[in-house]
């Protein structure tokens, strides 16, 4: 549980980070919160030659909303999302989402940065986003870019940012008013990764009819997940449509592909997908008709 | 030769500087470099929290941070706490109610318990909880930890007013 | 080249909270070197070749079974380092040494093991049939046992069910780790230990070496819960590495390695069947216990199965009783004690079927339970002793106020005996100087402030104020023998050492001063008296547990609270007892819940963390309220034990509870999470819960 020899340089600004990612090819990784990483250096099971440590890169940790986004920096505590009225107020998945990772001492340390661009498919930010319909930016030799939630989720601890990209900031579009979402977890203790996660973010029109609906599943399939037929299906229903949203529960089950392990069977994890977006998109039109 | 940097950190108000390893543990650095027993090491997966320590007054696990990361902060660790021979209100509750028993996750649990009330005076029993959920311990079933940390809340509001 | 507590704080509360308690991994010696261990990737496998470092090649010392373990000579040799083949994932094979465990972790990575992968055998249901896991051996049966007497008897209710109880790992705080010094002819050891006398036996036969010339000295330690009190491989490595070094080497674990490479609890199932009458008295019951041992049978595999067979029939009476019991051999690590070793698997087993045996009946479940306790001392027919149960099983629903929660409630019951470790006895060891008195026992604390009964037993026995008093670490050099701490024991046995020896030593007082006999006298004298203590009578005792379930509003079906009422004899400390209880209860949950070893099917450890291995956190804990019936026992100082009580009573309690309210039986521990969820697994269909 020793981590291997590594070489370290702690740059003060994104692109010195990006020049160094650069000059080491592959071989040099991000170290943000460490949560992630840290663990698995010291099981060895990664082995940079060099670390790119980024905690003292300024500029980083904000949450603000402009330009029709909420804007929240990569270096950004999940404790500090824990705590912020901004999001309890009108984020609410993503204030719950951060309630759930980890515990306390972890979400001091551990970033929104970290837990988007780890590509653990057990992380809970992921899903947030993905039914959020957010976006990523990232910064490169070649300058800034943004990425669709949808397109950065790649596979299994990987994600669409190259080995030289630092991921910067992550939007999450400021929702109209009766909006909601909520993120609903099935853990086995506190700190244990999600057996299965699942993230509603909701519109609804003058009619109480869904004009939007996002869905993002946690820990059922090789990356987090965005369950678009479910999604798709729950338009125009009402949003005290029970049949509806046990239909969206059934859809989104059909579309994970969870796996048993120590956590549960695949049969379990499936059902908890069906109940939890069945009970998601009621509590996230709740919210939305109370204007969370 | 591998590399080395040169650190210096705030241990207990005492600014301590080393030559160390990238690699090395900040929780390594506080226990073999400078003789701080006090963090105790309970798992490698970041679960255990026997590790806590403040960095820059923010409870977290040492064993999951590196040393070279903490170079020009602030580090506290229990052995920082009260002074002078006397205890912080919280080691004292932690006395006054027996949080403990075989004592190994109690200097992760002090700091934890510290962190809390420093942010919030007036914790509710699942605030303490919620608070200690990071750390593990094996003997005491928690409610006499849960009583101690009240017991140090009480405590440290009557020493305010 | 020392580690004293001199000049030490005596209270280790104020130690533990100013972190300056002294464990094994705090030691510093001069030229310390830091041995890491090279282990088996594989669950069976032939060793062709292994170099680098040191190697069963080199080291061909061999385990002996000592300590709780302690199961005599058995057929296979546990060898402590294997050079030929291995039986378990975590073997040791090869051990490095560096200058810190940064350079020896570097240093492992060049030890080159080649080895031949075996198809292991996991199951221990296919254990009997499968190939012997060690060459020679006709089969993988290490024991067998037949108790009572085979029968066969009419019943209009006859129930039979399959129990089990998953392996779970004792996950001490501090992991396991020791220092050895050699200094040409006496080797020391600073030890987290259980006991220190049984370190000294293993190591000195394992190493060859006379039992003089080996101290044991144990630091302060962080928990052992039976896993502390026996040898590991690792720790007859390290105390070679030191001798033949001649430096000091310090071995610490990861728990990584602790959960690999620490005996294992439980891992047993019971088939169960009770006949009875209508009105739900036993007629007999007929039971075959598995056993599932792991590679080696020296933590208890040669006698856990019986001792869970013997003790089946609890706190109850029924007319004919037959056991058979067996133990066989697996590629796992091996089994051994854990808080309760062998009760709570009896006691789970019992009580699921008193449980049944209510629900066949219609008779309420604590009635079934009286009809079927005694009131008479009794010797079951499987040959275990119990108290009469009957009287204190009324008064503990009385506490519990069993019968207006039951309406409102979901609740379980349980009750059961607890069989104390007695044999062997225990040693205590007073000394008195300079105005001070020191006191030491044979086995001593691993969390559970045996001082704070010690100094007030003493105290009251010598008239002396607890502040004169010192509570020393047990060291082998400074008492002439001990056995351990385990098995709900110390309170009781060292207990009653220590009044012993605080009698003789108070008689030789008064015989040297004559009429000038005082307390200040006595402390102004140079006194020293050491006591065996040895109990002749039953130390059986008797508990219950009353737990209560419900619902999370995300439809989770969690324990909400758990009522201990354990007949504890005179209570020495109330502040420690409830301590003590209340951490046997988040045991008692864990294990209901979360806490499984769970192995693929080539023998691989797929719960190797702390969290995996399912240790709750304060989030998790249900409430836990204490009471106890203080009936004094036949010792002098009135004690009984305790220690072990809620992981034999919690269980089958908190399961009945969850059975309760969610309209599903139970069989096997942990319950699975999706039995636990309030709908059927597809997540559609809401059970229906009280
Ligand atoms: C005990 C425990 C329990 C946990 N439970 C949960 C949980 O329930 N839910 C959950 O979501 N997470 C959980 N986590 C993970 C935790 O949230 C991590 O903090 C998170 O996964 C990674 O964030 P980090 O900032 O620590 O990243 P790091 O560990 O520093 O990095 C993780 C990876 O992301 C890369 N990276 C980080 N930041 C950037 C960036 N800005 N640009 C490019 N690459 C970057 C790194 O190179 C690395 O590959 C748990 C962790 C622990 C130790
Ligand atoms: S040692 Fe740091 S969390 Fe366990
Ligand atoms: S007191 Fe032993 S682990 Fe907490």
């Amino acid at each position: 549980m020793i981590p291997p020899r590594f070489e370290y340089a702690a740059p003060k600004s994104v692109r010195e980070a990006v020049d160094l990612l650069k000059s080491r090819g592959g071989e040099a990784k991000v170290l943000a919160g460490g949560q992630s990483l840290i663990p698995l250096l010291k099981l060895r099971l990664a082995a940079p030659s060099l670390l790119v440590d980024i905690n003292r890169v300024t500029g980083l940790d904000y949450i603000r909303e402009s330009g029709g986004f909420l804007r929240v920096g990569a270096l950004t505590r999940v404790s500090t999302l824990n705590r912020s009225a901004l999001l309890k107020k009108r984020y609410g998945a993503l204030h719950d989402a951060s309630l759930t990772i980890a515990d306390p001492l972890v979400r001091n340390l551990g970033t929104v940065g970290g837990n988007l661009s780890h590509g653990d498919p057990s992380n809970d930010l992921p899903a947030v986003l993905l039914a959020a319909g957010g976006e990523l930016a990232a910064t490169g030799p070649s300058g800034d870019r943004s990425v669709r939630a949808e397109d950065f989720f790649v596979g299994t601890f990987t994600t669409a940012l190259a080995q030289d990209e630092i991921l910067t900031e992550a939007r999450f579009p400021v929702p109209p008013p009766r909006s909601g979402g909520v993120y609903l977890k099935v853990e086995q203790k506190v700190a244990d990764f999600a057996t299965a996660g699942v993230a509603v973010q909701v519109s609804l029109d003058k009619k109480s009819e869904y004009a939007r609906v996002g869905i993002g599943l946690t820990g059922v399939g090789p990356t987090a997940l965005k369950a678009t037929k479910a999604e798709a299906a729950m338009v125009g229903k009402r949003a005290t449509d029970r049949k509806a949203a046990q239909e969206a529960g059934e859809l989104a089950a059909d579309a994970s592909s969870p796996t048993t392990d120590i956590r549960g069977t695949e049969e379990y994890k499936r059902g908890l997908i069906r109940l939890l977006v069945t009970r998601g998109l009621e509590r996230a039109s709740q919210r939305a008709r109370r204007g969370a | 030769m591998p590399q080395t940097s040169h650190i210096a950190v705030e241990v207990n108000g005492v600014k301590r500087e080393a030559d160390v390893e990238p690699r090395l543990l900040l929780v390594h650095f506080l226990r073999e470099n400078l003789g701080l027993t006090g963090s105790h090491i309970g798992c490698d997966t970041t679960s255990c929290g026997a590790c806590t320590v403040l960095l820059d007054d923010k409870a977290m696990k040492s064993c999951t941070v590196l040393a070279v990361q903490a170079d020009g902060r602030k580090v506290m660790t229990v052995e920082g706490l009260g002074g002078h021979g006397k205890l912080d209100p919280v080691q004292e509750g932690f006395v006054a109610e027996h949080g403990l028993q075989c004592g190994f996750c109690t200097p992760g649990m002090v700091i934890s318990a510290y962190a809390l009330l420093q942010e919030n005076p007036d914790p509710t029993e699942d605030d303490i909880r919620t608070a200690i959920s990071g750390n593990i311990c094996r003997c005491t079933g928690y409610e006499k930890i849960i009583e101690s940390v009240k017991h140090a809340a009480k405590a440290r509001r009557r020493r305010r007013t | 080249m020392e580690v004293t507590f001199e000049g030490e704080e005596q209270d280790p509360d104020v130690r533990f909270v100013r972190g300056t308690g002294k464990y094994v991994d705090d030691i510093k010696l001069e030229g310390m070197l830091h041995l890491h261990v090279v282990r088996s990737p594989y669950a069976r496998a032939r060793v062709l070749s292994v170099s680098g470092g040191i190697t069963g090649n080199e080291l061909k010392a061999t385990m002996e079974s000592v300590g709780e373990d302690a199961g005599g000579k058995s057929a296979v040799s546990f060898p402590a380092l294997s050079a030929s083949y291995v039986n378990y994932v975590g073997q040791p094979v090869a051990a490095v040494l560096g200058l810190d465990r940064y350079d020896a972790a570097d240093k492992a990575e060049e030890v080159d093991v080649q080895y031949e992968p075996l198809r292991p055998v996991i199951d221990p249901e296919k254990a009997l049939a499968s190939e012997p896991i060690h060459p020679g051996m006709e089969n993988n049966l290490v024991a067998a046992a037949e108790l009572g007497k085979e029968f066969e008897v009419k019943a209009p209710i006859e129930i039979e069910e399959t129990l089990r109880m998953t392996r779970i790992s004792p996950n001490p705080m501090e992991t396991k780790g020791m220092v050895a010094v050699y200094d040409g002819s006496n080797l020391t050891v600073y030890a987290s230990t259980q006991s220190p006398f049984s370190w000294r036996e293993g190591l000195a036969s394992s190493l060859g070496l006379k039992e003089e010339s080996v101290r044991v000295v144990q630091m302060d330690t962080g928990g052992g819960f039976g896993s502390k009190g026996g040898i590991y491989p690792e720790y007859v490595v390290a105390a070679y590495a030191a001798m033949k070094t001649k430096r000091p080497v310090k071995w610490s674990e990861t728990r990584y390695e602790n959960i690999l490479s620490t005996n294992m609890g439980r891992g047993v199932r019971g088939k169960m069947k009770v006949y009875a009458d209508r009105e739900g008295k036993l007629k007999g019951l007929k039971a075959d216990i598995l056993v599932d041992v792991g590679a080696y049978p020296l933590g208890g595999g040669g006698w856990t199965a019986r001792w869970i067979a013997s003790q089946l029939v609890g706190p109850y009476s029924v007319p004919r009783a037959y056991a058979t019991a067996k133990a066989v051999l697996t590629n796992k690590v091996n089994m051994g004690p854990y808080r309760g070793a062998g009760r709570p698997e009896a006691a789970f087993f019992m009580e699921r079927m008193m449980d049944r045996l209510a629900d066949e009946t219609g008779v309420d479940a604590a009635e079934v339970r009286l009809r079927n306790a005694t009131s008479r001392r009794t010797t079951s027919p499987l040959g275990m002793e119990a108290p009469p149960s009957k009287q204190l099983f009324m008064k503990a629903l009385r506490a519990f106020k069993y019968s207006s929660r039951k309406k409102k409630e979901n609740v379980g019951l349980s009750f059961f005996m607890l069989i104390p470790a007695a044999y062997g006895g225990e040693s205590a060891k007073l000394a008195v100087k300079g105005g001070r008195v020191k006191v030491w026992m044979g086995g001593s604390s691993h969390g559970q402030r045996h001082d704070v009964f010690a100094k007030s037993l003493v105290s009251e026995e010598l008239g002396i104020p607890q502040d004169v008093i010192d509570f020393q670490h047990t060291d082998t050099r400074s008492i002439s023998g001990g056995v351990g701490s385990w098995g709900s024991r110390t309170a009781i046995l060292g207990g009653g050492a220590i009044v012993e020896a605080s009698r003789s030593l108070k008689a030789a007082a008064k015989k040297k001063l004559g009429k000038k006999y005082s307390p200040a006298r006595l402390l102004e004298g140079e006194y020293e008296a050491e006591a065996f203590f040895k109990p002749k009578d039953l130390l059986n005792t008797l508990g219950a547990n009353m737990a209560s379930a419900r619902l999370t509003k995300e439809g989770n079906a969690v324990v909400d609270e758990v009522v201990s009422f354990y007949d504890a004899g005179k209570v020495l400390n109330p502040f420690m007892l409830e301590s003590q209880i209340t951490g046997g209860v988040a045991q008692g949950i864990g294990e209901i819940m979360y806490e499984q070893a769970i192995y693929s099917e080539d023998g691989q450890l797929l719960t190797a963390s702390i969290a995996d291995t399912g240790v709750i956190h304060a989030t998790e804990m249900p409430k836990s309220v204490v009471m106890t019936a203080a009936s004094r026992s036949t010792l002098p100082h009135g004690a009984k034990g305790v220690g072990e009580s809620p992981t034999i009573g919690v269980p089958p309690a908190a399961t009945r509870a969850l059975e309760v309210l969610l309209g599903r039986r139970f069989t096997t521990l942990p319950i699975e999470p999706e039995k636990l969820w309030a709908t059927d697994v597809a997540g559609v269909k809401e059970v229906r819960v009280r």
